[in-house]
């Protein structure tokens, strides 16, 4: 009886380097794309269902996947190779393309209450001047795309998203200001994001959400996660103060 | 045990190994900056490694045992001194109900790490009982510790803890003959930090390769604990793509659009964009973790197999020490 080999030959090819003694970086490519996306989503997915010894988490970028893991279990798990670099790149080189490409669920879509304008969007008219639109053409555009979140990076829950209308793009303030509240809905250049905690920052903000997307006493505390699809839905002041209080 | 607050110094959070299971929602690794300080002041009262620690940055900080207590201090930052007598570090200190306990300036360092047998209990959020500031949560109510807080600790004491207490408790002095030696684990020269080149290492031309790995570099005022600013030969690019937004963790050395250099600490970003030249080896990280504006280092490359190694070597003596109070106390 011969033993199936755990490890199968990989049909893509990605590149592997170390980032320090406890984490490897994957990289799939130097662009921007949604397939890269789709790509690292599902080779996380992979990975997470069949993990190796020492393997702690993960964290997706635009093209790259970093997996930290304990050297101490990585050193003495059987994995071929000599030192834990070997070791881990060896498993993260032969994840089976078929596994990691096999159909991934509908991705979820989620809608994100935006009240636009006045004191929570106190630069939607720098963006409509620059753009020579109104403001309601800013809010309507703004709330009409579908967007894609690419990651999660910056400050807790921060999602980098990608898919807006591009006569909405504005450049950042030249300086930024010191704080902006947690809610905050901004542009800068081609992105679009949500500030989900109070920080300083020098994107244009154009309005405010009610949700929470950053909340320690939940479960999964960012709402928004990487391959989720957001759209934005304007809301009323009545409506943003009454949000999640009936 | 519990102590009171008397006056809390520059900045001063309970942390721990930090918070690994929320990287990919961006929230940061934290934990004690100095992770060697941290782990072998909970050795020295028979604590986990992982148990809470509080960190004191600088001295000008004092609290009171409300109760006797069962301590131990690690790191260059400050000296604990109990009725104007210093108390030594590296090792178990018992210390007795209504003891003003004081830090004075030690000139080395920055940061100590105050142990406490069961470790300070603090709630769990996402993992870990890390402070971080910037979202204000973990830790004491997710901030710096003030005057008047009081900090207890987990009643579940350790056996070795509880043998550890028992001695000194019956003990003429406050604290055993034997200590754990942190110079033994560290290098001699504590200002060359080793490093290990980085990915984009190629983006940099031969010059300031060199420049990097032979100069002397300054930590700058702008220097906390999500990074430290160098001061320094500014480093020239040859490639000048930008690279897309990847993950990032302590240690990593990254050069910003002017050619500064940035070494990430433990409450740096999840992820960046900036070209990074090396990484810190994790054995030498906690010595920038004592480092202060105005102190000079160097730099001085390693490969990553002798990287690993040493962390391995680290590790194994960390465990030997684990190994060797267990053996005393509890004549295994």
């Amino acid at each position: 009886m011969t033993e199936e080999s755990p490890y199968f030959t990989p049909d893509y090819s990605v590149n592997i380097y170390g980032l320090n003694e406890q984490s490897v970086t994957v990289e799939f490519g130097t662009v921007i794309s949604e397939e890269i996306l789709q790509l690292i989503t599902s080779y996380n997915r992979v990975l997470m269902q069949n993990p190796f010894p020492g393997l702690i988490t993960t964290v997706p970028a635009y093209c790259t996947l970093t997996v930290f893991f304990d050297p101490l279990l990585v050193h003495t798990s059987n994995l071929p190779g000599e030192t834990c670099f070997d070791k881990v790149s060896y498993f993260l080189n032969h994840i089976k393309q078929s596994e990691s490409r096999q159909a991934i669920n509908k991705p979820v879509e989620i809608i994100i209450p935006v009240c636009y304008g006045g004191s929570f969007g106190a630069d939607i008219e720098t963006v409509a001047k620059i753009n020579q639109l109104s403001i309601a053409e800013v809010i309507e555009r703004h709330s009409s795309m579908q967007y894609i979140v690419y990651m999660i990076g910056f400050v807790p829950g921060f999602a980098y998203m990608g898919g807006m209308d591009a006569s909405l793009q504005t450049p950042r303030k030249q300086v930024p200001d010191a704080t902006i509240p947690a809610g905050s809905v901004g542009i800068a250049g081609m992105q679009t994001g949500i500030y989900p905690i109070e920080t300083p920052g020098g994107w244009q903000i154009i309005g405010r959400t009610p949700l929470k997307m950053f909340d320690v006493n939940r479960a999964e505390p960012s709402l928004l996660k990487g391959g989720n699809l957001v759209r934005f839905r304007a809301i009323n002041i009545d409506e943003f103060n009454t949000y999640g209080k009936q | 045990m519990k102590i009171s607050i008397l006056k809390a110094g520059l900045l001063t959070t309970v942390q721990d190994m930090g918070r690994y299971g929320y990287l990919s929602q961006a929230v940061p690794i934290s934990g004690a900056m100095d992770q060697l300080a941290h782990r072998l002041a909970n050795k020295a009262v028979g604590n986990d490694d992982d148990l809470a620690t509080i960190e004191f940055t600088y001295a000008d900080a004092s609290f009171k045992a409300e109760t006797d207590l069962l301590l131990a201090y690690f790191g260059d930052g400050a000296f604990l001194v109990d009725h104007d007598q210093v108390m030594p570090a590296e090792k178990p200190l018992f210390i007795r109900a209504g003891s003003v306990i004081k830090l004075i300036n030690n000139p080395v360092g920055i940061r100590i790490y105050l142990a406490i047998a069961g470790g300070w209990e603090v709630p769990e959020v996402m993992g870990s009982k890390s402070t971080f500031l910037a979202a204000g949560f973990g830790g004491f109510n997710g901030r710096a510790l003030k005057k008047g807080d009081v900090l207890s600790n987990n009643l579940c004491l350790a056996k070795v803890s509880e043998a550890i207490f028992k001695q000194l408790k019956n003990n003429q002095l406050s604290y055993p003959n034997w200590r754990i030696s942190r110079e033994s684990l560290i290098p001699e020269n504590r200002h060359t930090i080793r490093v290990v080149l980085a990915n984009e290492i190629n983006w940099f031309d031969a010059t300031s390769i060199i420049s990097f790995l032979t100069k002397t570099y300054q930590i700058d005022k702008r220097s906390n604990r999500m990074g430290y600013h160098l001061n320094g030969k500014a480093l020239v690019r040859k490639v000048k793509k930008e690279l897309l937004s990847t993950a990032v963790t302590p240690g990593i050395i990254q050069v910003t659009g002017s050619g500064d250099l940035v070494i990430l600490m433990a409450d740096c970003q999840t992820t960046g964009g900036y070209p990074r030249i090396a990484h810190v080896a994790a054995v030498d990280l906690p010595l920038c973790a004592q480092l202060k504006p105005g102190d000079e280092i160097r730099f001085s490359e390693i490969s990553r197999d002798e990287a690993e190694e040493l962390y391995l070597e680290r590790e194994h003596d960390l465990s030997l020490i684990t190994t060797a109070i267990g053996l005393k106390y509890l004549n295994l």
